[in-house]
């Protein structure tokens, strides 16, 4: 899988890139519209992760031209502006998804994976961890052969951790995911236990085995180790 | 008032001022004009009938225009006028003459001349003259009053135009404002004067404009580059300490940022960059938000009620009404207390939010401050945005307190 991505702050450049790449993905790197352009015109790139605000360039000028070259690349726009106005115009360009700055790298790899799974790159629609199985397309969950009756959100959180699978997650960023902007929560985060116990209940109801690790109070991880 | 409807106004009092004076004075110049001819007239009569008794030895009497007696010796005063009614013995009416009296002498002999004229006919006369001058000053008048009011018309009409323009324009849409000119110097000097000002309006404007947005995303993109590098120091093995310092770093961070959003948020709403674009039942978005929220609302045991007599439709841009009703329904159950009751009322007017809750010392001014926070750990800037959001889209917001607290949109 390869990703494409076109970002001006260096930093976070190298940031993404190490993160990406610890996840498996190839990763090339632009940091200037000049770049892109240049790296689009040899490449075919899976996925392209566009920062619409490059100081020699509008990214969305990009993304005209890599829809026009590059029908098959998935396009996730990154973006300092958390403007409906943005968001629209780079989603009728063609982009498949709009992520607003700052977000976090379990998210970013959330989208990335609903992405491609969208795309169908790899015709791979499930994902197994252990005895765990999830079907993308309907949506389901099975342990151990069990279906699990899961709620939308229930189901959404347990994907999630599959996807960050062996990463830290604060319960800060498992609220943002399941919620976006909609909420404010600014100081009460005593519905995610409440998920992760009927979660958590599903699972050993089915035989499975509680993967979900809590750390100090303040994060899980999902592990088998 | 409309200006046009001012000067019409102002010219017919005028006119009906100028119409009263000229006539009221027209029947007194001419009653004593009138006046003047008939005491011409019966001096003239007297020199006749002087001439008649000098020539003639006739004294002429005429019941009652001319009396002529002669008379010893001279008792009254000469060429006395006086005004004396007389009985009209065929009509049975007292009638008004102007009685002349002078005592003549002709050889040696003295004559009492009494000469009167009736005035009731000169007062027939007086009114005909005065209507018909009235009649006539009425119809010129009127007829300059609507001459007027057609050249005030299209005179005005281009500025009337302009100024639909003016109300019409909004200077957060790129199109421009083009007055039309007229060939009247003084309203093409304010065209050029609304001109520049709207011109200087719109390139501040778009600076402004401008300026949030980099704002926005200058500091953004060091917060994640921070926020990602955290994230990475997270997934090390920590002891609880440290992991406790780098969690506390990304919740701040995170704070620092939608703080950020926030206040680019409210500059946007006060430079009016949402346009208000659809017209929106905010009840529906109410029900749809709760079902959202219910995950909050449910680890508080809230119980929540519905009374929509009518929907509450307003017009104004979506993105603000679902950040309207998100903070109202947010800041109900923050402010909350376990087992509490959150209430929803709305009518065609008004839309009204009442949560249970601690007892606040917030006024209807001070909890829609920025930074008022009451004891929960958000930034106190949730309440100001829907402030905002009201003001900038004709509603008014109160809070009143009693058992419940209670915020109440209403249109004005």
């Amino acid at each position: 899988m390869k990703i494409l991505i076109v970002e001006d702050e260096t930093d976070l450049l190298i940031g993404i890139s190490n993160f990406l790449t610890k996840e498996n993905y190839i990763c090339e790197l632009a940091d200037t519209f000049r770049l892109a352009e240049e790296k689009l015109s040899v490449n075919e790139y899976d996925i392209i992760l566009l920062d619409i605000g490059l100081p020699d360039g509008n990214g969305l000028d990009l993304l005209n031209l890599i829809k026009i070259g590059h029908t098959k690349s998935g396009i996730i726009i990154v973006s300092a502006k958390n403007s409906t106005d943005d968001k629209i115009k780079g989603l009728d360009l063609g982009a498949d998804d709009y992520m607003t700055k700052p977000f976090q790298l379990s998210e970013l790899n959330s989208r990335i994976k609903a992405l491609i799974r969208r795309r169908h790159f790899d015709g791979e629609n499930t994902l197994v961890f252990n005895e765990i199985e999830v079907n993308t397309d309907n949506r389901s969950i099975v342990v151990n052969g069990k279906e699990l009756q899961l709620t939308k959100k229930e189901y959404d959180l347990l994907l999630y951790f599959i996807i960050n699978q062996k990463r830290v997650l604060t319960k800060e960023a498992l609220a943002e995911h399941l919620w976006e902007d909609n909420i404010e929560l600014a100081d009460n985060y005593d519905f995610i236990y409440t998920h992760l116990n009927n979660i958590r209940k599903k699972i050993k109801a089915a035989q499975g085995t509680d993967y979900i690790k809590t750390i100090y109070g303040m994060g899980y991880k999902f592990t088998d180790q | 008032m409309k200006f046009l409807t001012k000067i019409n106004r102002n010219y017919l009092i005028l006119l009906t001022t100028i119409l009263l004076f000229v006539t009221v004075s027209a029947y007194f110049v001419l009653s004593s004009i009138l006046i003047h001819i008939t005491k011409h007239n019966l001096k003239e009569q007297e020199q006749l009938i002087e001439k008649q008794i000098d020539v003639q030895s006739i004294l002429p009497n005429i019941y009652p225009i001319i009396e002529v007696k002669e008379t010893t010796k001279i008792n009254k005063p000469e060429h006395k006028f006086s005004t004396i009614l007389i009985e009209n013995k065929q009509e049975e009416e007292w009638e008004e003459y102007l009685e002349y009296s002078n005592t003549i002498q002709i050889k040696n002999q003295f004559y009492s001349i009494k000469l009167r004229q009736s005035t009731f006919e000169n007062e027939d006369l007086v009114s005909i003259l005065t209507a018909t001058f009235a009649v006539l000053l009425l119809s010129v008048l009127i007829v300059a009053f609507f001459v007027s009011k057609k050249i005030n018309k299209t005179v005005w009409k281009n500025f009337e135009l302009n100024l639909k323009k003016i109300e019409l324009f909004n200077f957060t849409e790129s199109q421009s404002l083009e007055l039309s000119s007229s060939n009247i110097e003084e309203f093409d000097r304010l065209n050029n004067v609304v001109d520049n000002l709207t011109n200087k309006l719109k390139s501040d404007y778009l600076i402004l404009k401008e300026f949030s947005e980099n704002a926005s995303h200058e500091i953004q993109t060091p917060i994640s580059v921070v926020l990602i590098n955290l994230e990475e120091i997270l997934q090390q093995d920590l002891n609880e300490e440290t992991f406790k310092k780098v969690h506390a770093s990304i919740n701040a961070l995170k704070k620092l940022s939608s703080l950020n959003q926030s206040l680019i948020l409210l500059t946007k709403i006060e430079n009016r960059q949402f346009n208000a674009e659809k017209t929106i039942p905010l009840n529906e978005i109410i029900e749809r938000k709760i079902d959202e929220f219910s995950v909050l609302s449910e680890t508080k045991s809230l119980k929540i009620s519905f009374n929509f007599q009518a929907p509450f439709i307003c017009r104004m841009n979506e993105q603000l009404a679902e950040i309207l009703i998100n903070n109202l329904i947010s800041n109900a159950i923050r402010h909350n207390i376990p087992n509490g009751e959150i209430l929803f009322y709305s009518n065609e007017n008004e839309l009204r939010i009442c949560n249970t809750g601690l007892p606040n010392s917030f006024t209807d001014v001070t909890i829609f401050n920025r930074f008022t926070k009451g004891n929960s750990k958000s930034f106190g800037l949730g309440l100001a945005i829907v402030k905002n959001i009201c003001e900038t889209n004709q509603l008014s917001i109160h809070y009143s307190t009693s058992d419940f607290h209670c915020i109440s949109i209403r249109k004005i």
